[in-house]
C-alpha cells in the first residue's frame, strides 16, 4: 500500500493538489478505532496495512489503514483473495482495490493464509472508505488469516499504532 | 505524499523551454533487463517498434517488476487495432464483440491496470511512465504530454479533472484525446495513457464500445464512462519525439534509450510469461467481477429491459467469468453443462440449456440470445 498512500486524490479539489501543505495535512490520519475496542495486538506495516493478531497468534484479521483509504480516494472494486487460500509470503499480493482509474495491490503484511475474506466489500466497496480499520461484522476489514511461528515473528516487526502514527506524520510533513 | 508535489512543481509549473524535437533517439541498443535494473540508469527511454498490444503491455509490466526502484522510465509504443478492458471490467458490458476478431482484426485485451476501455489503433501512441511512488502523481505525465502537444501547435490540450487529456475546439466543444490509467505496486508506480493522433477507426469507436447485453447486465467492478473523443492530428512519430523530449527535460540528459526493438523481447522469459497470461482467456474473460444478466428488473437492478426475443424469464449470476446460477421463469438449471461452466468456454449455449434440461423453445430460442449477448472471442 505504500503506492497507495502516496497517490493523490482525484477527489480532492485541485487546489488542494498545488498547496501541499494545506487541506491533506490538517487531517488527522486517525479517528478513532471504529472496533469496539483499541486492540492491543494490532500492528501497522510501513503500507499502511494493519493486522490485529490472536491471543493465541493462530490467527489474525488483515486491512488497510484509514490514512491509506483516505488516500486511495474512492474504491470501487476490491478483488478479495480466495478463500482458503495458500501461505502468502509477506509483503506479497493478498488482493487489490481499484480507486480512481487506478489498480493498487494490498500486501500481506505477515506470512499468512487466508481462511475467510469479507464478501460485503464485493457489494459495498465503499466501506473501505469509511470504516477501514474496522475488524467487526460491517467493518472494512478484507481478510482473516491463519498465521504460523514465521507470521508471529514478522508482526512483532512491525509498528504499533503509536510508532505507526509518527511515520504517517513524518510521511506527511516530509 | 510530499515528495511528489515538489517534483512535480520544480519542472512542471516552470518547465524549461522546449528543446528542438528533431533530435533522434541517439542508440539502437537492444533491450535489456539488466540495463533497466542498473542503479545507475535513473533515467530510462524505451520506443517500441512492436504493434502487438501483448506484447508491449508485457514489455511494460516487465519494466514496473524490474526497473531500479528509484529509476524513472518512459515507454512509447503503438499498437495495432484493439479494444482495451481495464482490469476489473466486465467484457460484455464493455465490447460489442461480434465486431471483435480475426474478420475485423481486432484484439480484445485485459490489461493490468485500472479504468476504463479504451481503443487503439496505428493512429494511436501509448505513453507510459513508470516512477517511485513517492514521485507519483496521477496528472504529472498528463501534463507532461500536454506540453508535448503544446510544442506541436496543439496549444488548447490540457488535463481534465478525470486525469484526461481533452482539447477544447470551437462553440466550446470539449473532446478527449488521451485517457489514463493507473497500476500501483509497493516499490513501483505505473501511469499509462492512450493519445489518439491520426486514428482511422475514430468512427468505429462509438459502435465497438457498445455491448448488446448491456441493458441486462448489472456489474460489480468498473463501469467505463463515455466521451467523445477526437484526433489532436499529429504525426504519430512528431508525437514520440516530443514526448521524448519533454521527459528528458524533465529528468535529464544521462538517459539511457532503447529505441527500435520488436516482438525479439518476448524472448525474456518473464516477458514471454507475462505474455502468455494476458493471452490466457481465464485472464481476459476469467477476470471478470461478478454480474448478473437478467432479463427482468431486479432488486439491484431495476431498469427496464428491452423486449427480448423470447418469453421465458431468464436469470444469470456470473463470478470470474464463471455460471454460478441459472433460472429460467425461476427455475434453476443445476446442471454441470451450466453451473461452474465458463462462459468463454460456451459456443453453443442451445446445446448447453438442452443438456440441462431446458425445453425445446427456450433451447432455441434463449440458446441463440445468449450466444449474441455472451460472445466471446476465439
Amino acid at each position: 500500500m505504500a503506492s497507495i498512500a502516496r497517490t493523490l486524490m482525484a477527489a480532492r479539489p485541485a487546489i488542494s493538489r498545488l498547496a501541499p501543505r494545506a487541506a491533506p495535512l490538517a487531517r488527522t490520519p486517525f479517528r478513532t478505532f471504529s472496533s469496539s475496542q483499541m486492540n492491543l495486538l494490532r500492528k501497522y506495516t510501513k503500507d499502511h496495512e494493519w493486522v490485529d493478531l490472536s491471543a493465541d497468534h493462530k490467527s489474525a484479521v488483515v486491512g488497510i489503514s484509514e490514512y491509506a483509504a483516505e488516500q486511495l480516494g474512492d474504491v470501487v472494486y476490491v478483488e478479495l483473495p480466495e478463500a482458503p487460500g495458500d501461505w502468502i509470503e509477506q509483503g506479497d499480493a493478498i488482493g487489490a482495490v481499484e480507486s480512481v482509474k487506478s489498480a493498487s495491490d494490498i500486501n500481506a503484511p505477515i506470512r499468512c493464509r487466508v481462511h475467510a475474506i469479507n464478501k460485503a466489500l464485493e457489494e459495498k466497496p465503499s466501506t473501505i472508505n469509511q470504516v477501514p480499520e474496522d475488524d467487526s461484522h460491517g467493518g472494512g476489514w478484507i481478510a482473516k488469516v491463519d498465521v504460523d511461528e514465521a507470521g508471529v515473528k514478522e508482526f512483532e516487526g512491525l509498528l504499533d499504532a503509536e510508532a505507526y502514527q509518527a511515520y504517517v506524520s513524518t510521511v506527511d510533513e516530509e | 505524499m510530499r515528495p511528489l508535489r515538489h517534483l512535480g512543481r520544480r519542472s512542471i509549473l516552470h518547465p524549461p523551454p522546449h528543446p528542438p524535437l528533431t533530435i533522434p533517439l541517439t542508440s539502437s541498443r537492444p533491450f535489456s533487463e539488466s540495463a533497466a535494473a542498473n542503479p545507475s540508469n535513473k533515467t530510462q527511454i524505451y520506443v517500441s517498434r512492436s504493434h502487438d498490444p501483448l506484447t508491449n503491455l508485457s514489455l511494460e509490466h516487465r519494466l514496473l517488476q524490474t526497473s531500479h526502484p528509484d529509476s524513472i522510465v518512459l515507454l512509447l509504443y503503438t499498437n495495432r487495432p484493439c479494444v482495451v478492458v481495464g482490469r476489473n471490467q466486465n467484457p460484455w458490458l464493455e465490447v460489442n464483440q461480434a465486431r471483435l476478431g480475426p474478420q475485423s482484426h481486432i484484439q480484445l485485451v485485459r490489461r493490468r491496470s485500472g479504468g476504463g476501455t479504451v481503443f487503439h489503433d496505428e493512429g494511436n501512441v501509448n505513453f507510459s511512465v513508470i516512477c517511485p511512488p513517492k514521485a507519483f502523481h496521477r496528472d504529472t505525465h498528463a501534463e507532461m504530454v500536454v506540453r508535448a502537444l503544446a510544442a506541436l501547435g496543439e496549444g488548447r490540450a490540457r488535463v481534465n479533472e478525470r486525469h484526461d487529456i481533452v482539447v477544447d475546439r470551437d462553440e466550446g466543444k470539449t473532446f478527449k484525446v488521451s485517457g489514463s490509467a493507473y497500476k500501483l505496486t509497493r516499490l513501483r508506480s505505473l501511469h499509462h495513457g492512450t493519445c489518439l493522433l491520426r486514428s482511422p477507426g475514430l468512427a468505429r469507436i462509438s459502435g465497438l464500445l457498445r455491448a448488446p447485453g448491456e441493458a441486462f447486465i448489472k456489474a460489480q467492478g468498473v463501469d467505463s464512462v463515455r466521451s467523445p473523443v477526437a484526433n489532436v492530428g499529429v504525426e504519430p512519430a512528431a508525437f514520440v519525439d516530443a514526448v521524448v523530449a519533454e521527459f528528458r527535460s524533465m529528468y535529464g540528459g544521462q538517459a539511457v534509450e532503447v529505441d527500435g526493438f520488436g516482438e525479439e523481447v518476448l524472448e525474456f522469459e518473464k516477458v514471454r510469461e507475462g505474455y502468455e497470461e494476458m493471452r490466457e482467456r481465464a485472464w481476459v474473460y476469467g477476470q471478470t467481477p461478478r454480474f448478473v444478466l437478467s432479463t427482468e428488473a431486479t432488486e439491484d437492478d431495476n431498469r427496464e429491459r428491452p423486449a427480448v426475443p423470447f418469453e421465458s424469464k431468464l436469470y444469470i449470476e456470473a463470478k470470474r467469468g464463471i455460471v454460478n446460477k441459472l433460472t429460467l421463469n425461476g427455475t434453476s438449471l443445476d446442471s454441470p453443462s451450466i453451473v461452474g461452466a465458463s462462459i468463454w468456454e460456451i459456443s453453443d449455449w442451445a446445446t448447453r440449456l438442452r443438456d440441462a434440461g431446458a425445453g425445446v423453445d427456450d433451447v432455441k430460442e434463449v440458446g441463440a440470445w445468449l450466444d449474441g449477448v455472451l460472445a466471446t472471442q476465439p
